[in-house]
């Protein structure tokens, strides 16, 4: 029987003397003798060379070759970054890390799952200030992912749908802006901020052609159309589309959000208390047109 | 074939999570529905039975066991088995993490108080020693200067200084778990059911104790820091038999005595607040 290395250190361990202050010891690279600036070595000059602009501390600025045209501005630049600040990154999630989460009872398939529900676990880093929008979905896991959710995200490629429709669940790419993005990936600390929900604004030029289309899924396109693709989709990839209302979770799977909603439940323009435990919706005309509440 | 393949990791993998969950105390969304035994109950331990998990999964996942003793005298009574989370008493055997603790426990309150003058510092006089020229004598300002004897110390140190840092507390808590697992490996570690005796000569406890070897030095620790009356009598005249709650556990007092005793009630305490913190993911910045 193979034994794991902890087994085989742990008897390893036994057979030594006992562990006391005498045998610890730190690890190996972590701490190195000071370098003195005294002796034959260190001393003199103490690294600064002799005479001239470096031992009297006056450098010139790095690159400078003395006033002849430096390498660096010998050449013309590559537009390698361009267009960089618009990039939007999504983390990307397996569906089999899905199926984890919710056999370990870190996700709720009894609740929809949303970008807020994916940050509450903990387990995900998802930072707006660095471009990220979102996650998206991989099919790593697809083969044997079994979970009825409704699963909102921000990207998902075809057969990832598949797979989770096939299992009767709903799947949505939506798109959140940055300040949306900020209050839904950690809810707690936005409504500490005391500022009002924002509304969701809408997906950039090239981003709205991805959510407007219901072969994606996108959660401005036509819900007819989308119930025509989960068809489509069913007779491609060969599965039979479970009969949703036939479900007794169709209300949580038909449950969606409205594109100017950041969390459900809670309309644009609201203040949360978390202390008061109460929600405050604004009542003045021109504040509910401005976040479009009816 | 891969579909084979993928449903079979999937099995494994979902009696695994269910194993991990068993060994986890942390709230639940919904209900797991797993099979424990009556004597594992109690216990935050899991009995591998006919899972299909590869060896080292097993190895790794199966509880250590522990005889439950008493500190009277021995009789002859069925002894029972205590069950012992590995992810807390089967560490991997980090002593860079110990030596870490030890040295933070030692370090964090020191303070040295060396301080050498600076020449300014120094009690002597300004005057200047002799005049600059004509003596056929080094140039000297004042006898406080780093050359002369009895002057400053020119780069010394200038205390007081504190060693005051804090250590992550993940390397706090896998120390506390090495420790606690170097001690069951070494066949220093000893539950025992309470911490009641029967005698009450100081003589007498540490003859027990030496005839079952049970090292020079004894710690013994208990979930509570209110200690039954005979042991705090008794202990209190031996230096070396030392009592302790849980929440006084730390790296130094373990490596410092020989023996580790912890009660059954300890035991409980000590897992299910490693665990806890192990496998939260709602941790403040510690």
């Amino acid at each position: 029987m193979t034994s794991s290395g902890v087994d085989k250190a742990l008897s390893l361990v036994r057979n030594l003397p006992r562990i006391s202050f005498n045998n610890l010891r730190d690890s190996v690279g972590k701490r190195k003798p000071r370098e003195r600036c005294r002796g034959r070595y260190g001393g003199k000059t103490h690294g600064c060379g002799q005479k001239g602009s470096e031992q009297r501390q006056a450098y010139m600025r790095l690159g400078h070759e003395g006033g002849q045209t430096p390498f660096y501005m010998r050449f013309s630049k590559e537009p390698y970054y361009k267009g960089w600040h618009l990039q939007r990154e999504y983390l990307p999630i397996s569906l089999h890390r899905i199926q984890m989460l919710i056999d370990t009872g870190r996700l709720n398939p009894e609740e929809p799952i949303d970008v807020t529900q994916i940050c509450n676990t903990k387990l995900f880093k998802l930072d707006p200030r660095k471009k990220q929008y979102g996650f998206q979905i991989t099919d790593e896991g697809a083969d044997c992912f079994d979970a009825k959710i409704n699963l909102e995200v921000q990207y998902a490629p075809e057969h990832v749908i598949a797979a989770v429709e096939k299992n009767g669940g709903i799947i949505t790419t939506a798109f959140y802006d940055v300040m949306s993005l900020q209050a839904a990936v950690d809810p707690e600390a936005f409504f500490k901020r005391g500022v009002p929900i924002p509304k969701r604004m809408l997906p950039p030029h090239d981003a709205l052609v991805q959510y407007s289309d219901p072969k994606q899924r996108g959660y401005l396109a036509d819900p007819d159309k989308i119930a025509e693709e989960r068809f489509i989709l069913s007779q491609k990839y060969g599965y039979e589309l479970p009969e949703l209302s036939q479900d007794p979770l169709k209300d949580m799977l038909l449950r969606r959000k409205d594109p100017r909603q950041v969390f459900y439940g809670l309309m644009p323009g609201c203040f949360v208390s978390l202390r008061d435990k109460k929600v405050f919706a604004p009542k003045d005309e021109e504040l509910k047109r401005f976040y479009e509440i009816n | 074939m891969a579909r084979n393949i993928f449903e079979k990791s999937r099995t494994i993998l979902q009696k695994a999570s269910q194993l991990i969950e068993n060994t986890m105390i942390r709230p639940l969304n919904r209900k797991v529905s797993t099979q424990i035994d009556n004597q594992q109950a109690s216990s935050v331990g899991i009995h591998p039975a006919a899972f299909e998990l590869a060896s080292w999964q097993k190895s790794v996942l199966s509880p250590r066991e522990a005889w439950i003793e008493s500190l009277k005298a021995e009789n002859s009574e069925e002894k029972r088995i205590q069950l012992l989370n590995p992810t807390v008493f089967a560490h991997y055997p980090r002593i860079d993490l110990l030596f870490k603790n030890v040295r933070w426990q030692k370090l964090y309150k020191h303070v040295s108080y060396a301080n050498a003058p600076v020449r300014h510092e120094i009690s002597r006089s300004l005057k200047k020693p002799w005049p600059q020229k004509g003596m056929g004598k080094a140039r000297h300002g004042d006898r406080r200067s780093p050359i002369w004897i009895g002057g400053a110390k020119a780069h010394g140190p200038r205390g007081p200084k504190t060693y005051y840092h804090e250590l992550s507390f993940m390397v706090r808590l896998k120390g506390l778990s090495t420790a606690l697992s170097m001690k069951l490996a070494q066949d220093d570690l000893h539950i025992v059911e309470n911490l009641d005796i029967d005698v009450d000569d100081p003589k007498a406890f540490e003859e027990v104790l030496d005839s079952r070897l049970w090292g020079p030095s004894v710690l013994f620790v208990d979930d509570t820091d209110f200690m039954p009356e005979r042991i705090s009598l008794v202990t209190d005249k031996i230096p070396h038999y030392n009592l302790m709650p849980v929440y006084g556990l730390n790296v130094y007092s373990m490596l410092k005595h020989t023996t580790l005793v912890l009660t059954v009630d300890a035991v409980k305490r000590i897992e299910e607040r490693m665990l806890y913190h192990l496998n939260r993911t709602n941790m403040p910045n510690v």
